[in-house]
């Protein structure tokens, strides 16, 4: 059977399995979603029941979490507690920021993690290693929140260099940088330690020995081997990517599916929280996916075994 | 003559935690047009520093002390190599001088075709259009032989076998005719017959296209040295030690160290032994009536690997239909190419791997369907040592406790006892008492292989199969270890199935020789009948691939192509698809294999028997 095939047809139990976590999770802690739709405001307990009905909160757990699966067949992923609109319509509403972010986080990540992992991975054990490493082992362990702060007071605020908030290419730099350290500090590393183990091959000598120049041996020789690692890294930090932009749209203020998410779990939206939990694995796999498919065209001989199969 | 390259005073050290370590002493030597100089010396001597040092190659931690390398470069302008800069010295590697390396299988970049691999060197150097340089990159395939070139151009180095990869190297390597190849034992990783193929075509390129190039091959093979090289260098602990015309050398070594490398070559110890062995002819008694391993209709597949999700119903056809016997005291000899199964039929025989179908007899007990639990006790009677040394050792014990875990696990002697018996054994293989308490690491190859002969012969054994034990060592340690096992069999009484590919050290260490080709046992025969009159055409291809080093070379019998996938052998026999004499009935493949006894001991495939 084709490679891609089968790795579609697990994608579909992968999300009955997080949405049906999400459900459970939701039903088990403790809180009234009527309760926090009412606000705190009194009311009756015929108010309540009508909500209840309303929401369909009324029927057995069992049978909420079957016809949800029923109506998510047909597309339907049902409404917001909170504002009675399909959730669809929401999460399309508030998709594009954090596209815009992720991207531009995945950009800067990938563009300095890879470029501080050359620069440090050509010349092992050097002044310009240690220094790249140093800042790779910043960006891993300084919390995004505070690195985004920080990013927000020198450049934002002293230096006045970018906007802080608004709209635009500009008022995304910094928000990029602060998803995307995070990512470069650890493509940094793996793209290094690889790049070191492949320079070290016997056919970097081979190349060596044809008299090219060490440009074209670090260019054409070396990185395609070498990026097999860290673009497998960088499929298992898709995750870190979404939790990086539901944090950095907190710090930055800016509206995306990561505020929607905060405001659908403090408020025990079940329906959005479900929603917006299978929406973004199935983002995380389709992007994991995208991820396998670029191996085969790094390395032949992955290639070549899929063929085979 | 014209010299193209003088090394002079040329010294080289490694830098390392310890210190620095002298790797080339003051060496100087030169090499003229067109000649083909062959570089020898043991393992660690020194051979594939100096041609780092040439190609301005060395490892990071290496630096060289003192001395010049002076090339006559294709405008002829001499230029001291040494003195170069990295940039500059590109312009000549590949160009002026160029190199193919040992390791085919990793020499090549595994993201690129092969063709582009070809193609990158030729414009490097030369000034050519891309469309230019793509022709001559398919016309060297052709050169180096490779069937299809355009096609092949297209596909990456795992694509290709072990003998096609290097044929590329080689044609890298050739890309601009350069005045100067270095190649570093280029066709040790490979078979005899792809060797023998690998250095027809070098040298039929040498007297062709290239007539001019000179060549400095590097290798440990004497056998190679006699029939390739004009002139030879020989190198022991970083220093030349002889220098000459290959015959002169040969016949009259000058140095101690290049007289012992050639007296300990297997081929001339066959004839020390010929010499004495007429005395003592009682000594090695095979007794004729007693059969120790008899094996009938033997076979191991091994189902075909695939992916998490892929099933196959695929096998690996390693072990087909093997019978034999072995009678007491005598040694067996396993020869053949690799993947022909000689090391799984060792391992089968021992219960190692359970054989697929067939009868073992070991003293006349059925052991074929012997559980792993009823085989103890077997097991203490048959005993294996294996390849390489060190990774059958535990580097997490001294040698004491490695020995006596056997012996204390069957119960054999008590703890005192049995200490006392382990020295003697470290005594008989020729290791110092203290060795006990040392960890395997701090031992050298050869040591190491004793110290696996020892553990075989622990539990006293009848029967030990040897798979290629001293294959890992150099020529010299090589002759130690088989006189010691030597002297071994006979006081401990043995038995034994002795693997190799190496057909001298067969010849000399066994009675009885078994070829094997993709799992087929093509011919057997008594040692001298086999390598004096062979019957099959495999067996005779396979004798003449072997470089000799005494006597005149016979007009080599060359196999085409490679070894057929052992997941689809060739039907009827298989080995007519590389046949150089294939009978009319053989090649349509119709013909069942089987041994026919054509002498007394002397058995042979009958379809070879009916052709030849
Ligand atoms: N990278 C290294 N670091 C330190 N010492 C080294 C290194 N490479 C080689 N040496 C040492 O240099 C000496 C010469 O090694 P070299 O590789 O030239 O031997 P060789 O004759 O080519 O052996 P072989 O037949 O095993 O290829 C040896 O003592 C070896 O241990
Ligand atoms: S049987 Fe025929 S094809 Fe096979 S080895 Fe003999 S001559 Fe060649
Ligand atoms: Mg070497």
């Amino acid at each position: 059977m084709n490679f891609f095939i089968k790795k579609l047809l697990i994608v579909i139990p992968t999300l009955y399995i997080a949405w049906t976590v999400v459900f459970v999770t939701l039903n088990i802690i403790p809180g009234d979603p009527v309760n926090l739709m009412l606000g705190g405001r009194p009311a009756s307990d015929e108010v309540r029941e009508n909500v209840r009905k309303n929401l369909g909160l009324d029927k057995p757990v069992f049978e909420r979490y079957t016809s949800f699966l029923i109506n998510a067949t047909k597309g339907d992923l049902g409404k917001s507690y909170l504002t009675r609109q399909p959730v669809t319509t929401m999460i399309k509403e508030n998709m594009m920021p954090t596209i815009e972010l992720s991207i531009g986080g995945l950009i800067f990540g990938v563009f300095f993690g890879v470029f501080f992992g050359i620069f440090a991975g050509t010349k092992p054990n050097s002044m310009r290693d240690t220094f790249s490493m140093i800042i790779a082992l910043c960006g891993i362990s300084l919390p995004s929140f505070w690195i985004g702060m920080m990013l927000i007071y020198i450049f934002g605020t002293t230096l006045g260099w970018v906007p802080i908030v608004g709209e635009g290419f500009v008022s995304l730099i910094l928000p990029s940088i602060t998803v995307g350290l995070f990512f470069a500090g650890g493509m940094a590393r793996l793209t290094r330690s690889s790049l070191v183990d492949v320079l070290n091959q016997d056919y970097i000598r081979t190349a060596r020995s044809k008299g090219i120049s060490k440009y074209r041996i670090v260019l054409r020789h070396s990185l395609r081997n070498a990026m097999i690692p860290p673009v497998t890294l960088l499929g298992i930090q898709f995750g870190l990517l979404i939790t990086g932009a539901v944090i950095t749209e907190e710090v930055f203020a800016r509206p995306g599916l990561g505020q929607l998410l905060l405001q659908a779990i403090l408020a025990k939206d079940i329906p959005l929280v479900q929603a917006l939990v299978v929406y973004m694995t199935a983002v995380y796999i389709f992007l994991n996916l995208i991820v396998d498919f670029t191996y085969g065209i790094i390395d032949p001989r992955i290639r070549l075994e899929r063929n085979r199969g | 003559m014209v010299e193209i390259l003088n090394v002079s005073n040329l010294s080289t050290a490694f830098q390392s935690d310890y210190g620095s370590k002298q790797a080339l002493k003051n060496i100087s030597f030169k090499i003229n047009e067109g000649e083909v100089l062959a570089l020898v010396g043991e393992s660690g001597s020194g051979k594939t520093v100096t041609s780092l040092s040439i190609m301005g190659l060395l490892p990071n931690n290496a630096y060289i002390q003192e001395g010049n390398i002076n090339l006559i470069d294709k405008k002829n302008n001499q230029v001291n190599i040494l003195k170069l800069t990295d940039d500059k010295h590109n312009l000549i590697r590949g160009n002026d001088i160029s190199m193919v390396f040992q390791e085919p299988m990793t020499c090549l970049n595994p993201t690129m075709t092969i063709g582009d691999q070809i193609v990158e060197v030729i414009l490097n150097h030369k000034k050519i259009s891309k469309t230019k340089a793509v022709k001559e990159m398919i016309d060297l395939l052709g050169l180096v032989e490779i069937p299809d070139p355009t096609q092949r151009a297209r596909e990456y180095p795992h694509q290709l076998s072990g003998g096609m990869r290097q044929r590329v190297m080689i044609s890298i390597a050739l890309a601009c005719t350069p005045k100067l190849i270095i190649a570093d034992e280029p066709t040790s990783a490979l078979d005899v017959t792809i060797q023998a193929q690998l250095l027809q075509l070098l040298m039929k390129l040498k007297n062709s296209i290239v007539s001019k190039t000179s060549i400095l091959f590097i290798t440990h093979d004497l056998g190679i040295v006699r029939e390739l090289a004009d002139r030879v260098i020989v190198m022991y602990h970083g220093e030349i030690v002889e220098e000459g015309q290959v015959k002169e050398v040969f016949d009259n070594p000058k140095h101690s160290y290049t007289r012992n490398l050639i007296q300990s070559l297997p081929e001339f110890k066959l004839e020390e032994r010929k010499l004495t062995k007429k005395d003592d002819n009682k000594q090695t008694k095979v007794d004729d009536n007693e059969i120790i391993l008899k094996i009938e209709n033997l076979f191991k597949e091994f189902p075909v690997e695939k992916g998490f999700f892929k099933e196959s119903n695929e096998t690996v056809k390693a072990v087909q239909n093997i019978s034999l016997n072995v009678k007491k005291n005598e040694v067996l000899g396993l020869v053949g190419e690799s993947g022909s199964g000689k090391s799984t039929l060792g391992k089968s025989i021992i219960k190692l791997l359970q054989p697929s179908r067939g009868q073992i007899y070991f003293n006349n007990e059925n052991i074929s369907e012997y559980s792993n639990k009823q085989m103890i006790k077997i097991r203490q009677k048959m005993q294996m040592i294996f390849q390489d040394p060190f990774a059958s050792l535990n580097p997490r014990k001294n040698i004491l406790d490695t020995l006596i875990e056997p012996i204390l696990v069957h119960n054999l002697m008590k703890k005192n006892e049995a200490i006392n018996y382990i020295k003697e054994i470290i005594n008989d293989v020729g290791l110092p008492i203290e060795s006990l308490r040392r960890f395997p690491h701090e031992f050298s190859g050869g040591q190491r292989q004793r110290i696996g002969i020892a553990r075989a012969l622990v539990l006293k054994p009848e029967f030990i199969v040897a798979d290629e034990p001293v294959s890992a060592l150099d020529v010299s340690i090589q002759a130690q270890v088989l006189n010691l096992l030597e002297k071994l069999k006979k006081t401990y009484n043995l038995t034994m199935i002795f693997i190799s590919h190496d057909l001298s050290v067969i010849e000399f260490f066994c009675d009885k020789v078994a070829v094997m080709y993709l799992g087929h046992i093509v011919e057997i025969a008594p040692v001298s009948k086999l390598f004096n009159s062979p019957k099959h055409s495999y067996t005779r291809a396979l004798l003449s691939a072997v470089p000799k080093v005494k006597g005149k070379n016979k007009e080599k019998i060359l196999i085409k192509g490679d070894i057929p996938s052992p997941i689809n052998p060739p039907s009827g026999c298989v080995f007519r698809t590389r046949c150089p004499n294939p009978g009319i009935d053989c090649k349509g493949g119709n013909i069942e294999m089987g041994l026919i006894e054509v002498e007394p001991g002397h058995w042979v495939d009958q379809c070879c028997v009916n052709c030849n």
